[in-house]
């Protein structure tokens, strides 16, 4: 019965729903964010963020405060409150929060890759990882040397192996970028060849990732269909747009890197064509200045020090529709946008906090407020 | 009782602390509970307050208190609560409390970690001990070093490979072994297997005994692995492999001699180990009896401390820096004990300059102060659920304590349920000092106290995951709606605030075993007097589990009647009986049977001599349990009784207005609202409660066949009209209504436009006298108020004159005209609803004599089926049956919701009459001792 779904929503799923929403009302202020950024130190800061909903999340901490320790705490109350929800959620609802955990998987597994490829000890690593991303077998991706053994005998197991599956065997030359960068890798072992191998791995893998969960959201139907069809809609053109601007003085033909675009956005199919056709960032602007939201997008970035990258416009964007998402009900849309704003506010936090011991105080106010 | 009638005298006053003397004199404070201190800085942000670097301190202490006690709970001691309450440390004392605190943190941690890296050792060893004993039965075989994997790689390869390099690599298996985790078991071996393409074989064997995880401190059990494998290239890959799954490897000795030293060397070592380790933990056991001795008190001690900070945060400097200013609201009986603590305090803290406390006037609302016993305490909350009294207000608590239980009674009216229930309370009020139950009720209120202090203010939907937060978002949409009629919900939601005093209202939703049982415990006084006028009523009612008592005889006589009707013989034409006489099933007696069979029912007629001989000298009589008239009899009896009941309470709610309006110094409300309220209420339904009781009177039963209706005269006093069929009550019955109804309407636009009219008269003339109000101190900061002395007064007028400026006066007088034209619609619908509304009292107490009539009948009549020794063994259990529902839909449910319908009518139809509550509790800053659980 799609389309019906707010008759049975609140059986299955009006228990998490309610929950998020509670945790939402948790979601920093602007007042909040004011306050913060008048700390002095990180002691302040941590006494500040008593008062809020993260109570004394830094209490039982030891020995002098450091910005990692934060930036894991923040983590790991996001993934109890995360595994909260999984542990708490019946089907369709758990597929979809798994769909969430699967790009923090993909952003894990090409973490390690590129690190391994620098000779990185794994217990470097995995401290990076994201939490959310986490899995069993995760670690043992350093031990991979090629790709086909890496997808035989790592990611066969895991959740990712339907994406990976398509980015090995149906897209033969990714294979065969991906084969001839790592050659290279190994004979000139530049560095900043690893970086692209990242991405274009990691752009081939959630592209397929962003097309699933197109398909799984458009599925749902309803409201879910609805709240999340422009945010992944964006997610997609996002990509494009990076994929555009990081290829630029790259050896990625044009027509490798129009294959790399995700299908799913609004930008399908002539804005891709023309973005594939883009020699430099004026012209992706011009790509942009056909849609109306992007071209919002890029006329709010700027080129001096103060002001915001692209990046931060991107963010924005994201956050405003995933605030939207909120003014709904009876949808899937508010545990994806609630994963997204925490991570967000995450950010906001550290890196404020990055600007206060760093003492970098004329940057300290380009966080990007929620609420 | 005094102290209930109205909230006490509240003033604004300011603590002038000298800066030395500040810290001993709010401890002193806090141990007295006497103020309630206001936020000077509320723009001040928490970390830029004064005493930030204090707080910050009591910070790390209690940081290293957690980790003590984290540590003892680890060691599975208890730590006992603090025996007595110790004073807030001065400054050195708390720095000796640091330092103390800090070094046995110090030492438990190092010898923890001690204890943590030997048994870590430990652990190895016996592994290592393991591993190497489950080895042996698959290296240990009779063939020279054949394992299972040779002959399948051999006959893979034989042909493709060169002997003599088979002869090399035969020398060379070689063995990983080590443990892993249970859980990782299938992934390792699926993951071993794909990396190495199956080059390999591996064995897992789960070790004998469980052993402690160190990541999670559980006990499991460990599963040892055993990897035999050839060439060097697969060893690393499977080492790697073991790596990324944390696995323990140890070596693996190649040759059986080897082995066995090595696990005698282990023998050993583990021996050596053991005596160490044991003496270390019987060092720390020596530094954890250290810790369970100090730590309780330091506890309360810091926190003490801390929240004293935390109150001198709150307060300002003055310009000298010298002096602390802090403002309160203090009763003013408490000013002299607050002059008391501060002289202690600064002497205390040896300070030369004295401390002192003076008034200062305010036009803000003070808070509301009640003082409360433990009997009274219940009441009080029952009203404060509603909205705390406005300052100074009439306070409906006192009324409440009689009113409540006797209204509860009425539709509770049964002698064997109000006596349970009055036992039940009785026992809670007779053992409320017992530890057991005194344990209980704190246990529960120390959650409270966490509730109140995790959610604040809108973060209500936030936190507590296992509380009803679903619940609280929906309330948040508006789907819940606070109202009136549907208590049924509201209560439930407002339970924790009703009982628990201080629960959050998202609280009150998760309830567990101990919060209902607080909820009885704290309101054992209201059910005693539940219970006891339930006994009464029930009485009244002659009901006793829905069986009538005979206390006194019947004042009907079924003989006389008998005698004089010669129901033996003669036949009467069976007449339908009037409904105010007894209509019985005949009684069985043999010499009437013919007339008996042929009439199935008879009527005793009053107005025979010698059938009725008076009223019964309490209560119903008896007989009426034996009439098939019974509940038309009841119906009518307990109709008008609600009805005349409500409106007494509704009439004396009106009337306690007086105290407000003479209080508030406004005296033009009790003739224009007051007044016309009265007339309105007392010339409709005070003519009819007139009208039961003329016609009770003036009527007796012999001629009760043409007694007039009073519902048809009423429905006439408003047409207008008379009916000729319904004969008048008394001569000049219809102008006396005409008289009335035209006094009551008249009343109307009195009430209506009467103040309004009033305040703007007043106002115009107060303006053209004195242009200038004389509320312009007040406006200033109250900081400089100091000019202060006969503040009491000023504060009145000021609240009554409410400061006016001339741009608000017109939105005003609009805001006052409809403010007035709600409350009369209000009150004038309401009269009419509230009236219906007290219908609940006859509908609630009918639905409860029925229903424990059905029980009995359904129930507990079948155990009297045979009256032999057999019939005994079926009463048992048939009375357990009766006994469980007697008490669990009887006392516990209908119980609830005679509460509910009671706590409705006082809300609703009592205290809209007179009471605003719209004020807000004084808390005082105290040490209580709940707070430190």
């Amino acid at each position: 019965m799609p389309g019906y779904s707010e008759f049975y929503f609140n059986v299955d799923h009006g228990y998490l729903e309610g929950l998020v929403r509670g945790f939402k009302a948790g979601i920093l202020t602007s007042a909040d964010y004011i306050n913060l950024a008048q700390c002095e130190t990180l002691e302040d800061l941590k006494l500040h963020l008593q008062t809020t909903d993260y109570g004394n999340f830094l209490a039982n901490e030891t020995g002098p405060l450091t910005i990692s320790t934060i930036d894991d705490k923040l983590k790991a109350k996001l993934l109890t409150e995360f595994h909260y929800f999984r542990n708490h959620a019946f089907e369709p609802l758990a597929t979809f929060l798994n769909f969430i955990t699967y790009s923090y998987m993909i952003d894990n597994v090409i973490l390690l890759i590129t690190g391994t490829l620098h000779q990185r000890p794994i217990a470097e690593l995995v401290p990076k990882c994201h939490p959310l991303g986490s899995f069993e077998q995760m670690e043992a991706v350093s031990i991979a040397s090629n790709p086909t053994e890496l997808f035989n005998a790592i990611l066969v197991d895991t959740p990712l192996a339907a994406f990976f599956q398509d980015c090995l065997s149906e897209n033969d030359l990714d294979e065969m970028n991906i084969e001839i960068m790592r050659n290279k890798l190994y004979k000139a072992s530049s560095c900043n060849i690893t970086i692209i191998l990242g991405v274009f791995q990691s752009v081939s893998e959630k592209e397929s990732y962003l097309e699933a969960f197109y398909k799984f959201c458009e599925k749902q139907g309803g409201t879910t269909a609805e709240i999340m069809r422009p945010i992944l809609e964006f997610e997609a053109d996002r990509r494009a747009f990076i994929i555009t601007i990081n290829s630029f003085g790259t050896e990625l033909s044009k027509d490798d890197r129009e294959k790399l675009y995700p299908t799913c956005g609004k930008l399908h199919p002539e804005g891709l064509h023309l973005l594939a056709n883009a020699d430099d960032y004026e012209q992706v602007k011009c790509v942009a200045d056909y849609y109306a939201e992007y071209k919002a997008v890029f006329e709010g970035v700027g080129s001096g020090t103060g002001e915001k990258t692209l990046e931060d416009a991107f963010f924005e964007h994201e956050v405003k529709l995933n605030v939207l998402a909120f003014n709904n009900q009876f949808h899937f849309g508010v545990f994806y946008a609630y994963v997204k704003l925490k991570e967000q506010e995450c950010r906001n936090i550290v890196w404020i906090a990055e600007c206060i011991s760093q003492r970098h105080r004329t940057k300290i106010n380009n966080y990007i407020p929620i609420f | 009782m005094g102290a209930l009638f109205r909230s006490e005298e509240i003033g604004l006053a300011q603590l002038f602390l000298h800066s030395a003397a500040a810290y001993s004199c709010v401890s002193e404070l806090g141990e007295r509970g006497l103020l309630e201190f206001r936020d000077l800085n509320p723009k001040v942000s928490a970390f830029q307050r004064r005493f930030v670097g204090e707080v910050r301190r009591c910070e790390e202490m209690e940081k290293t208190f957690t980790f003590l006690q984290q540590e003892l709970r680890g060691a599975g001691r208890v730590l006992g609560p603090c025996p007595e309450s110790p004073r807030a440390p001065l400054a050195r004392e708390a720095l000796r409390v640091q330092e103390q605190s800090e070094q046995l943190a110090q030492e438990l941690r190092e010898v923890s970690h001690n204890r943590a890296s030997l048994r870590g050792r430990l652990r190895e060893l016996r592994q290592y001990l393991h591993v190497l004993r489950e080895g042996q039965r698959f290296t240990s075989l009779p063939a020279p070093l054949g394992s299972p994997p040779r002959p399948r790689a051999l006959s893979e390869h034989e042909p493709i490979l060169d002997p003599s390099l088979h002869q090399h690599l035969d020398r060379k298996i070689n063995f990983v072994a080590g443990v892993i985790h249970p859980w990782r078991v299938s992934a390792f071996e699926r993951l071993l297997w794909r990396a190495c393409r199956g080059y390999l074989v591996a064995s897992f064997v789960e070790m004998p005994e469980p052993m402690e995880d160190p990541a999670t401190g559980e006990s499991i059990t460990w599963v040892i692995f055993l990897i035999s494998y050839w060439g060097e290239q697969i060893g690393q890959k499977i080492r790697k492999i073991s790596d990324c799954f944390h696995c323990h490897v140890y070596p693996y000795p190649e040759s059986e001699a080897s082995r066995a030293d090595t696990m005698s060397g282990l023998h050993s070592q583990i021996q050596d180990l053991s005596v160490v380790l044991e003496e270390t933990e019987q060092y720390l056991a020596q530094v954890l009896d250290k810790v369970v001795l100090a730590l309780p008190t330091w506890r309360v001690q810091i926190q003490k401390m801390k929240a004293i900070y935390l109150i001198l945060n709150q307060c300002s400097f003055d310009v000298t820096e010298k002096c602390l200013i802090a403002e309160v609201w203090c009763p003013v009986r408490d000013l002299t004990q607050v002059q008391d603590a501060l002289r202690q305090g600064s002497y205390k803290s040896g300070s030369s300059v004295e401390c002192f406390v003076q008034r200062i006037p305010t036009s803000e609302s003070p808070p509301t102060l009640i003082r409360t016993n433990k009997f009274t305490a219940g009441f009080q909350s029952i009203v404060d659920a509603y909205g705390v009294a406005s300052y100074q207000e009439v306070n409906p608590a006192p009324y409440a304590i009689i009113t409540f239980p006797f209204i509860f009674a009425i539709m509770f009216g049964d002698v064997g349920h109000g006596l349970l229930m009055f036992l039940f309370a009785l026992w809670m009020v007779l053992y409320e000092n017992s530890p057991s139950l005194q344990q209980a009720s704190n246990e529960v209120r120390g959650t409270w106290c966490g509730a109140r202090l995790g959610g604040v203010g809108p973060g209500l939907e936030v936190w507590d995951m296992a509380g009803g937060m679903g619940w609280a978002w929906w309330r948040g949409m508006g789907l819940v709606v606070w109202d009136g009629d549907s208590m049924g919900q509201g209560w439930w939601c407002g339970r924790g605030s009703v009982w628990g005093r201080g629960g959050g209202v998202g609280r009150g939703s998760h309830v567990c075993p101990h919060q209902i049982w607080l909820t009885f415990f704290e309101g054992r006084y209201l059910i005693l007097l539940m219970g006891a006028f339930s006994i009464y009523t029930g009485f009244i009612y002659n009901e006793c589990f829905s069986k009538a008592t005979v206390i006194f005889p019947s004042a009907w006589s079924v003989a006389t009647m008998a005698n004089h009707s010669s129901w033996r013989w003669d036949s009467q034409p069976p007449c339908d009986p009037p409904r105010s006489l007894p209509a019985l099933t005949p009684p069985r007696s043999a010499h009437s049977s013919d007339y008996l069979a042929t009439h199935p029912s008879l009527t005793l007629d009053p107005n025979v001599t010698g059938v009725f001989q008076g009223p019964y000298p309490f209560g119903i009589d008896p007989i009426w349990s034996l009439a098939t008239n019974h509940l038309n009899f009841l119906n009518s009896f307990k109709m008008k009784m609600s009805v005349v009941l409500g409106i007494v309470h509704m009439g004396f709610g009106v009337l306690l207005g007086v105290f407000n309006h003479v209080h508030f110094q406004q005296r033009h409300r009790l003739v224009l609202e007051l007044l016309p309220e009265m007339v309105f209420l007392l010339a409709l339904f005070g003519y009819l409660v007139f009208l039961i009781f003329y016609k009770w009177v003036k009527f007796s039963a012999a001629d009760s066949l043409v007694a007039p209706s009073i519902l048809i005269h009423f429905i006439d006093m408003f047409l207008f009209t008379s009916n000729a069929g319904n004969l008048p009550l008394y001569r000049g019955q219809v102008p006396v209504q005409t008289v009335l109804v035209a006094l009551a309407l008249a009343s109307v636009p009195v009430l209506l436009l009467g103040t309004p009219l009033y305040l703007c008269c007043r106002r115009r003339a107060s303006r053209t006298s004195r242009p200038a109000p004389v509320a312009a101190a007040e406006q200033e900061p109250l900081l400089e108020g100091q000019e202060a002395g006969n503040s009491v007064n000023a504060t009145k007028e000021d609240v009554e004159s409410g400061g006016p400026s001339p741009d608000a006066e017109h939105s005003d007088f609009a805001e006052i005209f409809m403010h007035q034209a709600i409350h009369t619609i209000e009150y004038c619908l309401g009269c009419v609803s509230n009236t219906a509304s007290y219908l609940r009292l006859w509908a609630l107490s009918l639905a409860h004599a029925q229903l424990s009539e059905v029980l009995w009948t359904m129930v507990m009549r079948n155990g009297f089926v045979r009256l032999s020794y057999a019939g005994g063994v079926v009463l048992v259990p048939v009375f357990a049956a009766f006994a469980v529902l007697t008490v669990a839909i009887l006392l516990v449910m209908e119980g609830l919701s005679a509460f509910l319908h009671a706590l409705r009518l006082h809300w609703v139809e009592f205290q809209n009459k007179f009471y605003v509550g719209a004020g807000y509790k004084l808390c005082p800053f105290a040490f209580a001792p709940d707070a430190w659980e």
